[in-house]
């Protein structure tokens, strides 16, 4: 019986029961595979860009004015986007996915962890999707939708014909296993 | 007649698909549904009825005699004071008349080209549309995957007679087919086909069975009313009512006359409320469940057994002492309709026996040992210490919940039975979210950095868009692991073991 139904009569197959202290964002006998580095330098580059097109005139109005109080704003957005910068690496090794046999699994986040579970026969279609910048840096993006649109199961920063070959297989064995509505 | 043989350079075409040069679904004319009234021609295509580039177009001429209206209104005040020539007045109201005219002959023109782009089949397996004038679209809707059917009729149209019938896809907004507007007789006749096709029932005879119709609840008008009254919009329309006559007898005119707008959008939301529920009657069928509410618009909605992807029961506190709830359910199809904002509204006020028995219609099996004992706990239940007294099998959040939700930790749970999944919140608007395991579209677990320091994750259940969130928001880590890990694995359970989406379908035995 599992850990969760202390009443009810017995399931005829029961799942194995979750031992009290596991981490449900890493569950036992999944083997992560992580997305590619180069999304780190991609959003790295990104995210520089992004805060120093927002520092540069902000730190133009000390400068040129001379106020030395006024160097506390740019000071701040500095920092922030330093934590931001830091962080990046990080977030992309904490980004994963694993093809079980009958779902997939999506795993992201390091503050805001979340574990996603998508059926193969619940998918409606697969998305690969490359903007110019990931196009540059050789990346994709895999989504895939089912009938709800709060399923967010994108796996971003996959090498180009790794995609390729994920939607071939998510696509067939989506086709397999198809349930209805 | 033989098509002339493809010329020797060419790939030959699969013998599957036909002559070359016929057009793709042209469908097999003895599939074609033949029992219908009215006109078909050979190949079984119908038109819609005649007055309905009337009906469609008088909406855009009404909208240019407002225009017209407003400009002589602007018009007139200066003429009355420079009277000039009367002659040039006379020119000037004969051109726009004419203009007008033209106006209105090109609209009627183009609704009845659009009329008679359109025309429809009903086949065995599927329904064509065919409309367009300039962009022609060809749209041909799957029965067996048929959501919901409604037949509805705005105001004018039952004035005269017609009604509009829709079919509900699960392609989001604009992938619905209308067929608007047949003659309500007509209507009925072409629903109870397609829903006979889309069940799978094969029928002799000149007309398909209509499904008996058993009546379930209705809903009275005076408790449609005391519920609009005991709500916070009633609070607040009170108060606004309040304010302009204190400031009105006070002589705060321009004040006064700020708040009048507020005060009208307010009775115009009640005034849609009470149009739109009007009359609520729900009957079962074997077609599953028919809705039918409206007092000027009305609408009949069939949603078929197992389309149904949440069923969501709330009692928000004004009605605690009367006991009322709210029934809402997913349809796939209905989310996706601007129009439909309260199709999936499936019961707007309903006392607790009427509510459990329209639930017991939704989900006639829920798979416990104990069903009533389970619902109401998931009702009104609150755990004690974060364990479930009413030992139906809710697993609780944990006291440390208290931090991040100190109203409603007691209330947070999820119960597992053998066909469906339960998840009740909500302290002082109390809720009650059941989505059956086969209906289970993808699963999520969240943590944040607070949730993380007191041992908590959410739980989340992806259902189809609409009314219903199936979200528990706080429970033991451990726990939503093991729930994410069980739900998983039921949904496949029931996956595999779902009737068949034709659902009186008998199957033959394989000889």
């Amino acid at each position: 019986m599992s850990a969760l139904e202390p009443n009810a009569p017995p399931d005829p197959d029961p799942p194995t029961a979750a031992p009290p202290g596991r981490d449900p964002f890493n569950p036992p006998g999944i083997t992560w595979t992580r997305v590619s580095p180069k999304l780190a330098g991609m959003q790295l580059l990104m995210a520089g860009i992004g805060f120093g097109v927002v520092l540069l005139p902000l730190s133009a109005i000390p400068m040129l004015s001379g106020i030395t109080w006024l160097w506390a704003i740019p000071g701040l957005v500095a920092i922030v986007g330093a934590v931001v910068l830091a962080l990046i690496p990080r977030r992309v090794r904490a980004w994963g996915y694993a093809e079980e046999d009958d779902d997939l699994v999506i795993t992201r986040g390091i503050m805001f962890k979340t574990l996603v579970v998508v059926p193969y026969g619940r998918m409606q279609y697969v998305d690969v999707q490359a903007g110019p910048v990931e196009r540059a840096f050789g990346l994709a993006t895999v989504q895939l939708h089912t009938a709800s649109p709060g399923t967010d199961a994108s796996i971003p920063g996959l090498v180009a014909a790794e995609a390729g070959r994920l939607r071939e297989r998510l696509a067939s064995r989506g086709e397999t296993r198809m349930a209805g509505l | 007649m033989t098509a002339p043989p493809p010329p020797p350079d060419e790939p030959a075409l699969p013998d599957t698909w036909g002559p070359p040069g016929e057009p793709a679904f042209a469908g097999a004319p003895e599939e074609v549904e033949r029992t219908l009234p009215g006109i078909s021609d050979a190949q079984g295509w119908r038109r819609l009825h005649k007055v309905t580039p009337l009906l469609r177009g008088w909406q855009v001429v009404a909208f240019v005699l407002f225009l017209l209206l407003q400009q002589v209104l602007q018009w007139l005040p200066d003429r009355r004071r420079s009277p000039g020539l009367p002659g040039d007045a006379m020119t000037t109201a004969f051109a726009v008349a004419g203009l007008l005219l033209l106006f209105v002959g090109a609209v009627a023109l183009w609704a009845a080209l659009s009329w008679r782009a359109t025309r429809y089949r009903v086949t065995q397996d599927a329904l064509q549309l065919h409309s367009g004038v300039l962009f022609r679209q060809q749209r041909q809707v799957r029965l067996d995957r048929l959501q919901a059917i409604d037949v509805v009729q705005p105001l004018l149209a039952r004035l005269l007679g017609l009604a509009e019938l829709k079919l509900e896809v699960a392609g989001g907004s604009g992938s619905d087919a209308r067929l608007a507007y047949l003659r309500l007789s007509e209507a009925e006749q072409v629903r109870a086909a397609l829903l006979a096709h889309a069940a799978g029932v094969r029928y002799e005879g000149d007309r398909a069975p209509e499904a008996p119709e058993r009546p379930l609840v209705s809903l009275p008008l005076e408790r449609l009313l005391e519920s609009l009254v005991r709500s916070p919009g009633a609070c607040v329309l009170v108060a606004i009512v309040a304010a302009i006559v204190v400031l009105g007898a006070l002589g705060y005119w321009q004040a006064t006359a700020a708040l009048v707008p507020t005060m009208l959008a307010a009775m115009g939301g009640v005034w849609a409320t009470v149009s739109g529920s009007y009359g609520l009657r729900v009957a079962i069928s074997p077609d599953g469940l028919r809705v039918r509410r409206g007092l000027l618009d009305t609408r009949a909605q069939t949603v078929p057994p197992g389309r149904v992807q949440a069923v969501s029961l709330t009692q928000p506190l004004l009605w605690r002492g009367k006991d009322w709830w709210r029934l809402k359910v997913n349809v796939a199809g209905y989310a996706g309709d601007d129009t439909n904002s309260g199709s999936g509204l499936l019961m707007p006020v309903a006392t607790r026996y009427e509510a459990l028995i329209l639930l017991a219609h939704v989900l006639p099996d829920v798979g416990h040992h104990r069903p009533a004992d389970l619902i109401a706990a998931g009702l009104t239940g609150l755990s004690d210490r974060g364990r479930d007294p009413s030992d139906t099998g809710y697993v609780c959040a944990p006291p440390v919940a208290a931090w991040l939700n100190p109203i409603g930790w007691r209330r947070l749970g999820v119960a597992i039975a053998q066909r469906a999944l339960l998840i009740r919140s909500g302290r002082l608007n109390r809720e009650l979210v059941l989505v059956p395991h086969e209906r289970t579209q993808s699963l999520a677990i969240s943590s944040g950095p607070l949730q993380r320091r007191l041992g908590l994750a959410g739980f989340r259940v992806h259902s189809t868009p609409g009314p219903v969130h199936p979200h528990l928001k706080q429970l033991r880590q451990s726990h939503a692991g093991a729930l994410l890990e069980e739900q998983a694995h039921r949904a496949r359970l029931a996956r595999a073991g779902s009737g068949p989406e034709r659902w009186l379908e008998r199957v033959e035995s394989t000889k």
